[in-house]
Parts: C-alpha cells; structure tokens; sequence
C-alpha cells in the first residue's frame, strides 16, 4: 500500500484538493496551480506565484522631463544638462532658504532690543540759541540732568590757564570740550550722585549742596570730598546752532 | 591551560576516525542507548489505542516537526444532500472552534512560525501542521481544536461561499481537474463518484448542520490516524489518548464503490483535448498495475527529455508529428480503482493518439514484454516510491494512509521486495484485464475528432 503521490504519479495533484488555513511559505505549498511536472519528482518549497498583468500604470508623460520621455533613447545624453539645472535650483533656492531664514531670525531676535521710545530717548538735540552768554541750562537727558553751559571769553581763558597738577582729576580743559564756549557735561556729582548748583562755589562753576563738592567752569573738581571730574557725554555738533548729545 | 586542555580532547574530536567501521546512521557507541527505547531510532512507530486510534510516528531528527490527522472522511462519505460538504469542511478549517476563536488559531499558529493545512482525497481528510520541534504544544492544541471541536459558526459558514466559488473556478482553471472529476464521476454509481469540489447546485446550500451532521458522523476515533514527523511517540500517544477519543464507534460505514463505466464529453473552445480512458482495477492488482503503469510511461523523467522509456509515448509520437502527452493513469482506492491511460493532444489527432495508445497497451498485453523493460519499470517505480518519501510532507502521507488503510506500516524494503516479485505474467494479464474490460472515458476540450468509447 503506497502513498498517494507514489502511486498516481503526475496526476497526484488533481486527485487531491488541499486548502491552506495558515500558510508558511516556506514548508512550500502544494497546490494544483503551483506543482509542475518535474517538482513530484525533486520536491522543494514552492510558493503560489500570481501574475498580475491588469494593473494598469497611468501616463505620466506630462510631467516628465522631455530629454527622458522616449524609452529608446539613452539617458545618458541629457544626464548632464538635466543634473546640472536641478543642482542650479537646489543653489539658489538655498540661498534664498537661507537668507530668508536669516532675516527672520534677526527680526525675531531684534524685537527683544531696546524699544524706539526708549531709543528715541537716548539722544537729545538742543538748539544753541537758546542759551545766553554766562547761562547754565539744564535738560533731562537719560534720566539723569544734562548742564549745557555757554561760557564767557573770561571763564574760557581763565580755565585754560590752570595748573593741571594742581587738580585731583588731572584734565586740561580742551580734553573736556570741543568747542570751547560750549562745556556739556552731566550734573551728577561723582561723590554721592547729588545734583550741583549751576553758577555756585568758590571756583565759578558748580557747587554741590550735599557734602559741599566745589567744581570750577570746565566741570572739575576743586574742593570737597568727590573724587573724578563730572562726566562729560559723547557730543557732536551737526551744525552751529545745534548740539546732539548721545 | 589551552593547550592541555586541547589535547584532553582529542578523543572526541577526531569522531570520524572513531566511527570506523560503524554505521553514520546509528548512534555513536559512547551514547547509551535507554533499555526501554525498545525500537531503534529511525523505525517507525505504529500503536493502536483500544478505541481504534491508530498512532503513527517517526523520529526524524529534523529541526521542524509534522503532525497530521488523518480521518476517514473523503468525498465518497458525502450522501446526495449534502454533496459538496467536504469542500466546505476543507474551508472551515480555520474557523472558530470551542477552545481557540478563528483569530487566535491563525494568529497563535503565525506567531510560531508555522502552517497549518487541510488536503482531502475521496477517501481521507488530512489535517496537518508542521511548526519547530520545541513548537509542538502550541500547534497540537489549535490542531485538536480544529479537529474534534469545531463550531461552525452559521454566519462563518455561510461567509465560506464566496471562498466555494473561488475554488472551483481556480480548479476550473486547469483541464485536468475536470477531466478527472468528470471521470469519477462517469465511472462510478455511488460513493466515489461524488467530487472533490462542492457541485454548483449545493455552493451556498450547505448550512452548518450539515458540517456538524458529517463530522458526528465520520469523525470517530476509529477511523482517524495520528502521524507525527519529529515527534514522540509517547508524546503523541497521550494526546491521542486523552483528546482524540471524543467519539467512539465506526460511524457511517461508507457504500461499496460500484463501478458502472460511463462516458462524459466537456467541450470547450481549447485547441487541446484531454482524455483518459481507464477500466476499473481491483485493488487485489494494485502491484502489477503501479508497475505496468511504468511500464507504459509514467511521465517525464528528465525534464525536455525524449521520453524513450515510455511506450505510450513512443507509440503516439509515430501517429503524430504535433505537439502531445500521453501517460499511463493509476489511481487506488480501498475497495477499487481505476487503471488507464491520459493523453494531451491537439483536437485534430486526438483519436489517433487515443487508438495509438490503446495499440501499446494490447502489445503488453499481448506479451511483448522484454525482460529489460520489466526491471527498468520495477527500477522506476521503486524510485519514485523512495522518493516521493525523501520529503516530509510525502513521508507523513505515506505513513498516513498506510495507518489508516490498515494500521500498520510497511518499510520501503518490505515494498521494494513486494514490487520484485511481480513478474512478467502478472502485468501481461493486468493489461488484459483492462484491454477487456468495461472503459470509462472522460474527454475535455474542442471534440470534433475524439472518438466516443465505443469507436475506439
């Protein structure tokens, strides 16, 4: 009594149906479909192969380069000219990407700057005409008070004949000015932050009320406890009836 | 250190030297057999159980192991209302059952790595899983299920009909399936008449009553066989014994195949005819006719080969120049069978190659026969008996059938020598009987120039 497979020969597969429930494709699978003449013969796995020859591939032809539309054709021709304007595109695409990206990022970060009403504060502008000979004007500049002092000839010679080692903070006066009937400096008194009187003191120029800070009309120190100079501001003069401090 | 080490070992290594003499096949003599391995390693193992389970099982040695249920539950048990039932039981292999839901069988099965497959023939209804050794619990538990406790859901069934009709147009596909079909069903009155594939007037009438009706019926312990591949013995016995022993008793006992010889035509629109004209051989035969069946021409054997061993082959070439097969057609049941012969040929010369083949078949049976013919065909057959054995699947279906057909096993030697002692006399007179007997024929394709079974 032999097997089935031994004793039909090569129609032992039509004399028997068999149904897969879990297939592992790699015990092989014995179906009609799959068993060729020569597979009863030299068994070995085999798995079902299905031929799909109705799928249909939609025409993509308008959207393709032309250079590579005709299948016959080598591509190799056009490779070239087709690498080069795609590497062209990437470029200057990237360097637009990165510029863009760039000036996004500045204006983000830049936001986190000083707003333009607080810059807006930072320089003042003050017409010159205003301020008589021997007057001592004062402006809010930055928070803190700003002494625009018009000089007379007297106080200009007079200071520019002192005696530099004589002062605590050694200054000439044309350090401390660019023109020099013009003296701008800031009216914080260097010892303890007081505001000088303008037009006060022994020595013709300010003097601080606090802890008696004696300064002469160029802003330096003379007498009294404060150590430095008053501080003299960045200035310029865009015209001759204008200064811009800050 | 290493080197000591190295040479201590020596011994063990240069195991091919220590071999000599002895067989690659048994065990090296430092491994002690265990005295109650009372059976060497390769035999097979064959238990009956009082219930009349048959247990079958061979040590292989192979990394992946084979279990199947074999069950006397083919076609030819099919009664006229419910024709069509095996098909579907086929189908309702992976649906839900009481232990394990549809879901969890594919799904516990795939996680192993493992298949699990259903083949029926018009006797048998082979389940069979085959998974890594260390596998074996896992898938013997979904293979009890499917076996012995389905449920057949009404609403899975009735979802199985579109999977029916499937099949049978994937069958429909190939000439040969419906020829064949078409022959059973022309040569038989009852039982093996009946189809493999559910016939078109019962695809979607067969309810779910129908299965569990078929099933109580067929699927008792007596008529099942459990074969595993790389598997215990005593393993497979506990399970045969604790599950496989849901039904006791025969069950239906199936009809006697009545032979009545018919003849069935299928024209298509095929330019190529395929036709088979057998007689009914008695099973008592089934040597004599396997190697006259070689003796003719059993197919190719080497592949685009000039077929000179066959003699079927060398007859019909003479009657035609066109393009054509022809082969002897073997096929055995229980209690009968069908011997003849399958030609393929082109519509135009179909009568000639059928007439031409029956003329080699008279000769042999006429006795002209060398006896150089005799051994080459005996060589063939044993050939293809060893080998349709080399692979698992063929092994498990040899031990199988030969399990449920009679409970026992034959060796490959006991066949061989069983195919040596046919003799000359025995295939002239098996050629006889079908040169005389009643022919069935069965003929598919575009039929203008076949001749009927009368005219040939």
């Amino acid at each position: 009594m032999m097997s089935i497979a031994a004793r039909n020969g090569v129609l032992s597969s039509y004399l028997q149906a068999t149904k897969h429930a879990v297939k592992n494709l790699g015990f092989g699978a014995k179906d009609v479909l799959t068993k060729s003449m020569l597979s009863i013969f030299f068994p070995g796995p085999a798995g079902i192969r299905l031929a799909h020859t109705d799928v249909r591939i939609p025409d993509f032809s308008d959207y393709r380069r032309t250079d590579v539309i005709d299948p016959n054709k080598s591509s190799q021709d056009s490779s070239e000219g087709r690498r080069v304007f795609s590497y062209l595109v990437t470029g200057a695409t990237t360097v637009v990407g990165v510029y863009a990206a760039k000036t996004v990022v500045t204006q983000f970060v830049s936001s986190m700057s000083a707003s333009a009403d607080v810059l807006a504060l930072s320089k003042i502008e003050i017409k010159l005409s205003d301020i008589p000979e021997g007057k001592n004007m004062t402006f809010k500049w930055r928070g803190k008070p700003l002494f625009v002092r018009h000089r007379t000839e007297k106080e200009i010679s007079a200071e520019a004949d002192v005696n530099i080692a004589e002062l605590r903070d050694p200054q000439h006066d044309k350090d401390r000015v660019i023109n020099p009937s013009w003296v701008i400096v800031l009216g914080v008194c260097t010892h303890l932050g007081c505001v000088p009187i303008a037009n006060a003191g022994d020595f013709g120029g300010y003097y601080c009320p606090c802890h008696g800070s004696h300064y002469d009309a160029s802003g330096r120190i003379r007498k009294g406890p404060a150590p430095l100079n008053l501080e003299v501001p960045y200035y310029e003069f865009p015209d001759d009836e204008t200064v811009v401090v800050g | 250190m290493k080197g000591i080490r190295g040479i201590s070992q020596l011994s063990e290594r240069f195991y091919a030297a220590a071999r000599s003499g002895q067989s690659l096949v048994q065990p090296m003599a430092v491994h002690k057999l265990s005295t109650r391995a009372a059976h060497s390693y390769q035999d097979v193992h064959v238990t009956r159980l009082p219930s009349g389970l048959v247990i079958a099982s061979l040590e292989n040695y192979s990394p992946a192991s084979k279990i199947g249920v074999f069950v006397k539950a083919g076609c030819r048990y099919e009664t006229p209302d419910n024709q069509g039932v095996t098909h579907l039981l086929r189908l309702a292999s992976s649906l839900t059952t009481k232990g394990a839901s549809a879901f969890k069988i594919c799904r516990g099965i795939e996680a192993v790595g493992g298949s699990l497959s259903v083949t029926s023939t018009r006797e048998n209804m082979i389940y069979s899983v085959d998974c890594l050794r260390d596998d074996i619990d896992t898938v013997m538990e979904f293979l009890i299920n499917v076996t012995t406790a389905p449920e057949f859901r009404p609403w899975e069934v009735s979802d199985l009909t579109a999977r029916v009709k499937m099949d049978k147009a994937q069958a429909a596909q190939s000439a040969q399936t419906d020829v064949v079909e078409g022959l059973h069903a022309a040569a038989y009155k009852n039982a093996l008449c009946n189809s493999l594939y559910c016939p078109d007037h019962m695809v979607g009438n067969i309810q779910s009553d129908h299965l569990h009706q078929f099933v109580q019926n067929n699927f008792t312990s007596a008529r099942m066989a459990l074969v595993g591949l790389g598997v215990d013995h005593t393993v497979l016995k506990q399970v045969g014994e604790q599950f496989l022993n849901i039904r006791s008793g025969a069950g239906a006992t199936g009809a006697k195949a009545q032979y009545r010889g018919g003849e069935i035509r299928l024209p298509t629109t095929s330019s190529l005819v395929h036709s088979v004209v057998v007689t009914e051989a008695a099973p008592a035969d089934t040597l004599a006719f396997s190697v006259l069946q070689h003796l003719l021409g059993g197919g190719p054997y080497v592949k685009r080969g000039s077929n000179t061993s066959s003699k079927l082959f060398q007859g019909a070439s003479k009657a035609t120049a066109d393009p054509f097969d022809v082969s002897a057609f073997n096929v055995g049941y229980s209690d009968s069978g069908l011997f003849g012969f399958y030609t393929i040929s082109q519509a135009a010369v179909a009568g000639d190659v059928i007439r031409a083949a029956l003329a080699e078949v008279k000769a042999v049976a006429n006795g002209e026969v060398t006896a150089a013919d005799l051994t080459r065909a005996k060589a063939q057959l044993q050939s293809q008996v060893l080998m349709s054995q080399e692979t698992s699947e063929g092994m498990l279906e040899a031990i199988g059938t030969q399990a449920l057909a009679e409970g026992s096993y034959h060796t490959t030697e006991e066949i061989s020598k069983n195919i040596d002692n046919v003799s000359l006399t025995d295939v002239a007179n098996a050629a006889k009987k079908f040169v005389s007997g009643k022919k069935t024929m069965a003929s598919s394709g575009n039929l203008i120039k076949t001749p009927f079974v009368d005219e040939i």
